[in-house]
């Protein structure tokens, strides 16, 4: 096995050992289920999948970035406060690979979460309930995967740069009330105050990767004008639905590759 | 083996190593000593390629800057810290890093019982004392066989026992013709354990030389403390008739002398061939900043 792959085997051993991601997958799992009944007014699988992926879009969108800013902020700091980054950087491998390796099986751990939690849910829902809106279904799971990816790519480089665990954790913290939070209440003003320009709003819903999934999540599910917020609704508009779909797209895409990028960047120039 | 030509290192303002060149050869081990703050971790860590440096390092002909994954292939490390994942087992954090070399798991097994850590092969890491964690880093050093070995403090928190081990270890490393560089604060090791010596102080080389003259320099001395029972007034008069150059005196129950490292096994000698008995031998050794501070002064 080589020495890129045995890293990621490990960073996905100690990602699957985390109680966090554990507590992650089984918490989605019943919340599938839960969002399924109350949605459906006492009977579980009679409204099946549309209404149950609706309602745990904004759960998802809370929850995923969190889970995955943290779990990739302490990824490269914990090693290097534990002193076992120099242990590792001392094998004949690169600063670059091992950081790539770290991420990957990082991702691939969140995705395992991702596709556990909502998976084993979705498969209950399946059994019973009409298959109608399955596909959406399995959207909304490759939607919380990509932000998942994106958000632990940001929480790598912010693993990188501020060196120090609890650095790295109060800022993945502090990005994640700023992504989920005050971003989308920033942009609502912006559209409410001033006479945004068409490029600003395009800019706006681009540059924050959990409004892009956001929109891409309802646009996916419900695509309703109210509920796609006012970026949303500019783009859905201005563009169309398959056109906004693919720019968000490539948007979560350049989420994932940008900070990674960043992040090799600076830790190969960092001394251990 | 290793060539370190004009290497420099600075951290912001401070200059933590300037123009620091020196070679090891094949089959040789070399000690380097320092107080705190003299620039021996950042010289290990630039010669394993952890840190970026002027000047050029070179391990077995290759170039540290230019392929530093080629160059580490030929170095075994031993961090100061002999930092290890806590919650991999003895056995698992051998294997993890022999498959990061692409060596077979055996040869992971074969370096955990070499270390003498066979026993508590399914042992977690965190749960091993500070001894057992060092003999484990070592044992990951050891895994490919390296022609060089590079150890960065490779007696800290050791027992004697260990120490001992260690020295042992290291001979047979250079006795199969491997190169060894090692950092120490243990003086009096050092002429056990190394050909050649280099010292630093304050990123400068101040002093290199064989190790052995290490025993014979007037800065690293320890104080012998004997306990002798009703004849300490005797065994005073006869040690400073034997040994003028060490004056022998008297501290509550005890008889106090300053000694180098060759001189303790004589200072008993004397005093057994003297028919005067020795109930009980305590060593404090040299405060090793202090030791170096008038070792560098000595030899400029």
């Amino acid at each position: 096995m080589s020495a890129f792959l045995t890293l990621v085997r490990k960073e996905v051993r100690d990602a699957t050992q985390s109680r966090w991601l554990v507590g992650f997958a089984l918490s989605f799992a019943l919340l599938v289920l839960l969002f399924a009944r109350v949605q459906s007014g006492g009977d579980v699988f009679a409204e099946g999948f549309n209404r149950t992926t609706a309602g745990l879009l904004n759960l998802a969108l809370l929850a995923v970035p969190l889970l995955a800013l943290l779990l990739g902020a302490s990824a490269v700091a914990s090693e290097r406060e534990q002193g076992t980054l120099a242990t590792l950087l001392s094998q004949p491998i690169g600063p670059g690979e091992l950081l790539l390796a770290k991420y990957a099986g990082l991702t691939l751990a969140l995705w395992a979460a991702v596709a556990l939690g909502f998976g084993l849910g979705g498969l209950l829902l399946a059994l019973f309930a009409p298959l109608g809106a399955f596909d959406r279904f399995l959207i909304f799971v490759g939607l919380a995967a990509g932000l998942a990816s994106a958000s632990a790519s940001i929480g790598v480089l912010l693993s990188v740069a501020l060196r120090t665990r609890l650095r790295a954790m109060a800022s993945a913290v502090l990005v994640w009330l700023v992504l989920t939070l005050f971003y989308e209440l920033a942009a609502i003003a912006i559209a409410l105050t001033i006479s945004a320009s068409g490029r600003t709003l395009l800019l706006a819903s681009l540059l924050d990767p959990v409004e892009s999934a956001r929109i891409l999540g309802v646009l996916a599910v419900e695509p309703n004008l109210d509920v796609l917020g006012p970026l949303g609704a500019y783009l859905a508009t201005e563009l169309g639905v398959g056109p906004t779909a693919a720019l968000l797209s490539m948007a979560m895409v350049a989420w994932i590759a940008a900070p990674l990028s960043i992040a090799v960047a600076v830790f190969r120039r960092q001394d251990v | 083996m290793l060539q370190v030509v004009e290497l420099g290192k600075s951290y912001r303002n401070v200059r933590a190593l300037d123009g620091v060149s020196f070679a090891l050869p094949r089959g040789r081990v070399l000690a380097v000593v320092g107080a705190n703050g003299a620039g021996k971790s950042t010289l290990i860590k630039s010669v394993v390629g952890l840190i970026r440096f002027e000047g050029r390092i070179v391990v077995d002909g290759i170039d540290v800057s230019r392929n530093p994954k080629a160059a580490r292939r030929r170095i075994g490390y031993l961090s100061q810290e002999a930092a290890l994942h806590p919650d991999l087992t003895v056995a698992e954090t051998a294997s993890f890093y022999a498959a990061l070399r692409g060596l077979p798991p055996q040869r992971a097994r074969e370096c955990v019982e070499l270390v003498g850590l066979g026993a508590v092969s399914d042992r977690r890491v965190g749960a091993l004392s500070g001894g057992m964690r060092r003999r484990l880093a070592l044992a990951v050093a050891l895994l490919a066989d390296p022609p060089l070995l590079v150890l960065d403090e490779p007696a800290s928190g050791l027992d004697v026992a260990a120490r001992v081990e260690l020295r042992r270890l290291i001979a047979d490393q250079r006795s199969a013709g491997k190169s060894v560089l090692l950092s120490t604060h243990w003086l009096e090791d050092v002429p056990h354990i190394a050909d050649d010596v280099l010292v630093l102080d304050r990123g400068r080389v101040v002093f290199t030389g064989p190790a052995r003259e290490l025993l014979e320099a007037p800065a690293i001395e320890s104080r012998l403390y004997l306990r002798i029972n009703g004849r300490s007034q005797d065994a005073i008069e006869l040690l400073r008739r034997a040994m003028p150059q060490r004056p022998a005196e008297r501290l509550g129950d005890w008889v106090v002398l300053p000694v180098r490292a060759a001189e303790k096994a004589s200072v008993l000698h004397t005093l057994v061939a003297a028919g005067i008995p020795v109930s009980d031998v305590r060593v404090e050794e040299a405060p090793a900043d202090e030791a170096l501070r008038r070792l560098t002064e000595v030899d400029p």
